[in-house]
């Protein structure tokens, strides 16, 4: 990214630069989207359930995440202060802000753009699931260790249909590439790499569905089970450090969306040449916001779609979940990585 | 899927064809699902529509009055029929029925002067209903008995405790009269 074109002075040091802008991905997109997707989720929970769901804070409860971010931060804490603890608070803490670095929200809006760029976010997945294990297992309690534990088998599941999903879509872009990712792909629904052929489209779907076990997201939430660990890591959370790890729930499955949007749904690539037309006629900040909104909206929709599915569906032990991710997600994997190699040697030799 | 490999006897091909079935049926049966929800956003799931029911539920309750025949309202006790003899205060289980009795200027009964059946208590289980001898504690047919404090759920019954100058006028008469008492000690 530009530093000049978000109002820098041409003089300003790089990591000016680079606090300025993670503390503004996270004022302007992370927080926000925290606030809408709790909002929109419980909305959409309470219309399953035929409940009415938040309604007193703002019109149609819209302001309830800030009233109940407000609550958690007054309340006081119930235990005292450990160093398991804080290992575990250094860990989610440093994930939670290292990573926005790696989150690509547009073609300007890239801080890293490496040759295998594309790996980044996911092994800050991986450190944030470490994250939790390491809280699971700072709980003096069973049912932190307990979760603890399956939150770290999980992660080691759905560590490698993730990761070989992703060779899927690197193989249809020949790079790991942010830019080279996105303007592979086109700007309407069947130019994505999700829907370009069969084999991409499982991969998509397996991606999307290791990236729930790899970061133990419900329905395959076995870690986190509130049935039979009375909500495994997090049991004895609360107030900060409740609202802490929630933002950190949230922001996994809000990476784990943008990457599965960035690499398997066309990004933020609009239809035609508009965003050359909207670049030149309005200007390159318009293009970002526009870009970004694009990414945003679709991995909304995509993350509404896995809650959707996390309350029609039962959500599995962690037995079962980790029999799923390495016994079918893993061979469909395998058998969608080989299918798209195959497709694309045979489209490069035609 | 749990017992993929365990089946002894099964082929390759039967084998991969189970997996893929059961990989299919779950897919199937999610997509099922998903599709379920779908109305419940519109507002028109089967949970959504109306299931208000008139009060009382006249499901269970056929009856003209609208309650079922046997049901067990609130319990009064005719005191004209009421012999004092306190089975229903010794079989009642939460110990909600109290009673005392006096002896009466002329006849064998006896004047029951306390009868308060306290209704915060009851459990409408109708064993003193069953036990009473004279059939004089029944089931009323009225079943609402809001109150603002536990002690306006306080039945009372008796026929009032009498005076000490009442009590020695009747325990003359009785001797006039030269009859037993039967509570006589």
């Amino acid at each position: 990214m530009s530093a000049e074109s978000l109002g820098f002075s041409p003089g300003t040091p790089e990591w000016i630069v680079s606090i300025v802008g993670l503390l503004g991905v996270y004022a302007v997109v992370i927080f926000p989207s925290v606030a809408l997707m709790s909002w929109l989720e419980r909305k959409l929970i309470a219309d399953f359930q035929a409940r009415v769901g938040p309604n007193r804070a703002g019109p149609a409860g819209f302001f309830q995440p800030i009233a109940d971010l407000l609550k958690l931060l007054q309340k006081d804490t119930r235990y005292h202060w450990s160093w398991r603890e804080g290992l575990w608070l250094a860990v989610h803490t440093m994930a939670l802000y290292s990573t926005v670095a790696v989150i690509p929200l547009g073609s300007s809006l890239i801080f890293v753009n490496t040759d295998m760029s594309a790996f980044l976010p996911f092994w800050a997945a991986l450190v944030l699931a470490l994250g939790t294990m390491l809280l699971g297992f700072s709980q003096k309690s069973v049912n932190g260790w307990f979760g603890g534990v399956r939150v770290g088998v999980q992660a080691l599941a759905g560590a490698l249909p993730a990761l070989v999903c992703m060779l899927c879509a690197g193989v249809r872009a020949g790079s790991f590439r942010w830019t080279d990712l996105a303007s592979s792909q086109g700007g309407l629904p069947l130019g994505w790499t999700a829907f370009s052929n069969p084999f991409q489209f499982v991969a998509f779907v397996v991606f999307v569905a290791s990236g729930l076990v790899l970061l133990s997201i419900a329905p395959t939430s076995g870690g986190l089970s509130r049935i039979d660990l009375h909500g495994g890591v997090s049991a004895e959370l609360s107030g900060r450090r409740l609202s802490l790890f929630r933002l950190g729930r949230f922001y996994v499955f809000f990476l784990w969306s943008v990457i599965a949007v960035v690499i398997f749904l066309g990004a933020w690539i609009l239809p035609g040449n508009l965003a050359e037309i909207i670049s030149q006629q309005i200007g390159p900040f318009s293009l970002a916001v526009i870009e970004l909104v694009c990414v945003l909206v679709k991995a909304y929709a995509l993350m509404m779609g896995v809650v959707w599915l996390s309350r029609v569906v039962p959500h599995g032990r962690v037995d079962q979940i980790t029999n799923f991710a390495w016994r079918v997600l893993s061979p469909f994997s395998l058998a969608a990585l080989m299918g798209a190699a195959i497709w694309a040697g045979w489209r490069a030799l035609l | 899927m749990s017992d993929l490999n365990d089946k002894p006897g099964t082929s390759i091909f039967s084998t991969t064809k189970n997996y893929l079935v059961d990989i299919l049926s779950g897919f199937h049966s999610a997509c099922g699902s998903f599709m379920t929800a779908l109305p419940y956003l519109f507002g028109k799931g089967d949970l959504r529509k109306e299931v208000t029911e008139q009060y009382p539920d006249p499901i269970s309750s056929k009856t003209a009055d609208d309650l079922p025949p046997r049901s067990r309202g609130l319990l009064f006790n005719d005191i004209d029929r009421c012999t004092g003899c306190k089975s229903c205060q010794k079989i009642c289980p939460t110990d909600c029925i109290q009673i005392e009795v006096d002896q009466r200027p002329d006849s064998a009964k006896v004047w029951v002067s306390v009868f308060d059946i306290d209704f915060s208590n009851c459990v409408f289980c109708g064993l003193c209903v069953e036990v009473c001898q004279p059939q004089s504690i029944t089931h009323t047919r009225n079943y609402e008995r809001a109150a603002y404090g536990p002690k306006e759920l306080v039945a009372s019954f008796g026929r009032g405790k009498i005076t000490p100058e009442q009590k020695a006028k009747w325990a003359a008469q009785r001797e006039r009269n030269g009859e037993e008492g039967i509570m006589s000690p």
